[in-house]
């Protein structure tokens, strides 16, 4: 052994050895080891492995895109902490906001603790935020400060003391102070939430009337353009829109001239203010041909704000939305994402794609993804659907799937079109791609997995699949696993393939009998007779598993158990006459066991009998009687019917054994 | 009685040199603390045999660079470079930190590492808590040191069921 030990040492110690120097102490090797064990065993030397001169690059190259086994960049990389649901993804993903606010909470109450700057060159958003007024004397710098710090009530009162006092405010900081009054709608900002943690029910202020604003607005000697132009948009976001087209005539009437914001914002307000759709779609024209009157050139936004406009025009609004998208290409303008909803979007994605599908296409890369893919689902467009999926790749696009809700419905209906229109293949490469790193199918998906499995005869796959349903969660919910069970059981497979589907089936029983708090136990349904269904097919391999018998025995003692379906229990004596073939052709203790289980609860009152009769024929021709006669008592009641006696029978049994 | 006026002697002394030295503008004062002996410091003595120690512990300091790594990775201890007793201060407040927030989670000691301007911040940890919780301490963390400390602070946890005992002393 140790002579055969040293040319393997050569082998593995001197790896940059001459081919022909190892492929001697190889074939010494063999030599010594057919010397040794005298068998003719031949050691297969592997062929040399020739690299492409790019291989390197190219093995660097593919760890540079999306890892797809990994989780979202901001979890840990740890098995126990990593989400392997929707849920939990969106929990986790809160939690740890949660902890960087009680973070942030603590920094900014105490901020002497983190006032010393090493950092060079300064790092601001490291620093503890100041949130409170550092000046206390009644002055302008006081205002500025006020303002800047969103102060709403303390700059209105600094304002006041200031005009009270008889210092004359300047007209820039009076601008100021109304754009903040204005923005706010006299009340205190909220607290700044991120868009992930926003709820549904952040209502919008009302606008008051005679509030600080107009007031202080009435009380300006000489308002200019600006503010006017505050005043007009503070108006239109807190819902007051007849006073803004008041105040707007005002503003005209003083010849000032309206910027670019205030236009946008009268624009936007323009459906509520009139009730018929052409009406409004006149005021927004009257709208822009002031703007273009007074030379003020429009932007992005004054575009987005005549089609969320266009969108409350029904009908009319649809037709006149493909002229000003055409304006829009013609400026060069591209389209603010941040700003339009899926809601415009597809009111925009609408008008754009049965109208002209070149449009479409020049304006996909900046419309929100699901809502695009929504026509590819209806058309069943899948090259469409692939070009969207490859415009995420580029650059900054990802941004544009939006919160991890809209992701996943995204990715929902990505895979939902795959699904229906790929070949297996296809569908199998993106689940893999996409899941669990990018989306957690829901239980719908998986069943248009099954589908697609089942279209293209890849039912073998099942069991892997089943691993990651239970993953993720979904196997409490029935009709998936019924789904699922009704797949494997419809027809007989290969062996193999039936071995997993056993030892799937088997998982799938365990969680009929769990009890874990926390956990919806599976119920017992009619339903459950796909399970049955499974069980001829897979017998015999059944039984070669361990303890199966022990486990289908228990299984067909619960049958029993439920009288009320008829189909149950009919099907349950050609079960059990199925197993009881099986256990007479392999006949040990396990089994015996099995029928034990069995007799644990007592088959109902019509049961036909033959079946006790191959109970009682077996366990008269085993040798193991000892075990045997606890049946005994069942037997008894089985046989009490009046329905079926076969007394001689059981006391001739009575009297040869006990 | 005399351990009283041995120390109110010693005290009175302390006070005439604070201030004598204050008067000179150069301000140096005696720092005194409990003697620690070098033949003591992260050594395990041998006891009964039931008590679980894992690898770090068991393995005493002349053992660091054979068949220990370090605890604290960064470069202030190269020629030439700066830095020393800061990091050093900056470590043990980490360590502490830690220890205090994740309050019997620990498995085993930090491991600090320093790149470029990050300070990553390895932990072991056990699964006592739900994966929630941590998040959230994790969250705490990173935010409250990275403006502590005014670098970016990462955390990178992974978790055991048990503490791993290399042998019982």
């Amino acid at each position: 052994c140790s002579a055969a030990k040293q040319p393997s040492s050569t082998v593995s110690g001197n790896l940059k050895s001459s081919p022909a120097c190892y492929q001697f102490s190889y074939s010494n090797l063999s030599l010594s080891a057919t010397l040794l064990s005298g068998s003719e065993e031949k050691i297969i030397i592997p062929k040399m492995k020739t690299w492409n001169a790019e291989a390197v690059l190219q093995a660097l190259a593919s760890t540079v895109n999306r890892d797809t086994t990994a989780s979202n960049y901001v979890f840990q990389d740890d098995s126990y902490l990593t989400p392997r649901t929707s849920r939990e993804f969106k929990l986790y993903y809160l939690s740890q906001e949660s902890g960087r606010n009680a973070a942030k909470y603590f920094i900014n109450t105490f901020p002497r603790y983190f006032q010393k700057d090493f950092a060079e060159p300064h790092i601001p958003c490291l620093m503890p935020e100041t949130l409170e007024l550092q000046i206390d004397e009644v002055s302008e710098r006081a205002l500025t400060e006020c303002i800047q710090l969103r102060k709403v009530k303390a700059a209105v009162d600094m304002f006041d003391q200031l005009t009270q006092m008889g210092s004359p405010v300047s007209l820039d900081l009076t601008n100021d102070l109304l754009d903040l009054i204005c923005l706010y709608g006299d009340q205190e900002p909220a607290q700044d939430v991120p868009p992930e943690q926003r709820t549904n029910d952040m209502v919008r202020q009302r606008w008051q009337m005679n509030n600080n604003a107009e007031r202080i607005f009435n009380m300006m000697p000489e308002p200019n353009s600006c503010s006017y132009g505050a005043l007009i948009r503070g108006m239109v976001k807190h819902g007051s829109i007849p006073k803004a087209f008041i105040m707007y005539n005002d503003m005209l009437n003083n010849q000032l001239t309206a910027d670019v914001h205030t236009f946008n914002a009268l624009i936007s307000a323009a459906p509520y203010l009139k009730e018929k759709y052409s009406e409004k779609w006149d005021l927004i024209i009257d709208l822009l041909k002031q703007m273009a009157y007074q030379k003020v050139k429009p932007n992005v936004l004054t575009f987005n704000a005549v089609l969320k406009a266009l969108q409350r025009c029904g009908a009319l609004g649809r037709v006149q939305a493909f002229p000003v998208l055409n304006e829009m290409k013609a400026l060069g303008i591209g389209l603010s994402t941040t700003l339009l909803t899926p809601v415009h979007i597809n009111f925009m994605c609408k008008v754009l794609y049965f109208r002209s599908p070149e449009m479409y296409i020049y304006y996909i890369t900046e419309i929100i993804l699901c809502v695009g893919l929504i026509f590819c689902l209806d058309t069943k467009d899948m090259e469409q659907a692939y070009k969207l999926q490859s415009l995420l790749d580029i650059g900054e696009n990802w941004k544009l799937l939006g919160d991890s809700f809209h992701q996943s419905v995204y990715y929902g209906r990505f895979f939902n079109l795959l699904c229906m229109m790929e070949h297996v293949d296809v569908v199998l490469k993106w689940y893999r791609e996409l899941s669990p790193s990018l989306f957690y199918p829901n239980s719908q998906r998986m069943r248009d997995l099954f589908q697609a499995l089942d279209m293209d005869n890849r039912l073998d796959i099942i069991p892997q699949i089943w691993k990651d349903i239970k993953r993720m969660g979904h196997d409490n919910n029935t009709e998936l696993v019924e789904e699922m069970l009704s797949l494997m059981a419809r027809e007989k497979h290969k062996p193999e393939v039936q071995q997993s589907f056993a030892e799937c089936a088997l998982d799938v029983k365990t969680l009929y009998k769990q009890t874990d708090y926390g956990r919806v136990q599976l119920n017992w349904s009619a339903s459950s007779l796909i399970f049955l269904h499974l069980i001829p097919n897979c017998l015999p391999l059944f039984m070669s598993i361990n303890k199966v018998p022990l486990i289908l025995g228990h299984f067909l003692g619960h049958l029993f158990k439920l009288e009320q379906n008829l189909c149950f229990l009919i099907y349950s004596e050609y079960l059990l006459k199925q197993f009881l073939d099986c256990i007479q052709m392999n006949n040990n203790s396990e089994q015996l066991k099995g029928i034990d289980l069995c007799l644990e609860f007592p088959p109902p009152s019509f049961f036909v009998h033959e079946s006790s009769l191959t109970l009682q024929v077996h366990a008269r021709r085993s040798n193991t009687l000892i075990e045997t006669t606890p049946h005994l008592p069942n037997i008894l009641c089985w046989n009490s019917s009046p329905l079926f006696l076969l007394q001689d029978d059981l006391i001739s049994y009575h009297n040869t054994y006990c | 009685m005399a351990a009283s006026l041995h120390k109110k002697i010693l005290s009175i002394a302390c006070e005439q040199v604070k201030s004598a030295a204050c008067r000179t503008a150069v301000s140096r004062s005696i720092h005194s603390s409990a003697v620690c002996y070098k033949n003591y410091a992260a050594r395990i003595r041998v006891g009964k045999g039931d008590k679980p120690v894992t690898y770090e512990e068991a393995l005493h300091p002349h053992h660091i660079g054979h068949r220990k790594g370090w605890l604290s990775q960064h470069t202030s201890n190269l020629h030439g470079e700066g830095g020393t007793s800061d990091r050093v201060v900056e470590d043990v407040f980490i360590r502490r930190f830690m220890f205090g927030t994740f309050h019997g989670c620990l498995a085993n000691e930090l491991v600090i590492k320093r790149r470029g301007n990050m300070l990553i911040i390895c932990a072991l940890m056990l699964q006592k808590l739900p994966p929630q919780k941590y998040y959230f301490f994790i969250g705490y963390t990173e935010e409250l040191l990275s403006h502590f400390y005014k670098c970016p602070v990462k955390l990178e946890i992974q978790t055991l069921e048990d503490k791993v005992v290399y042998k019982y002393l």
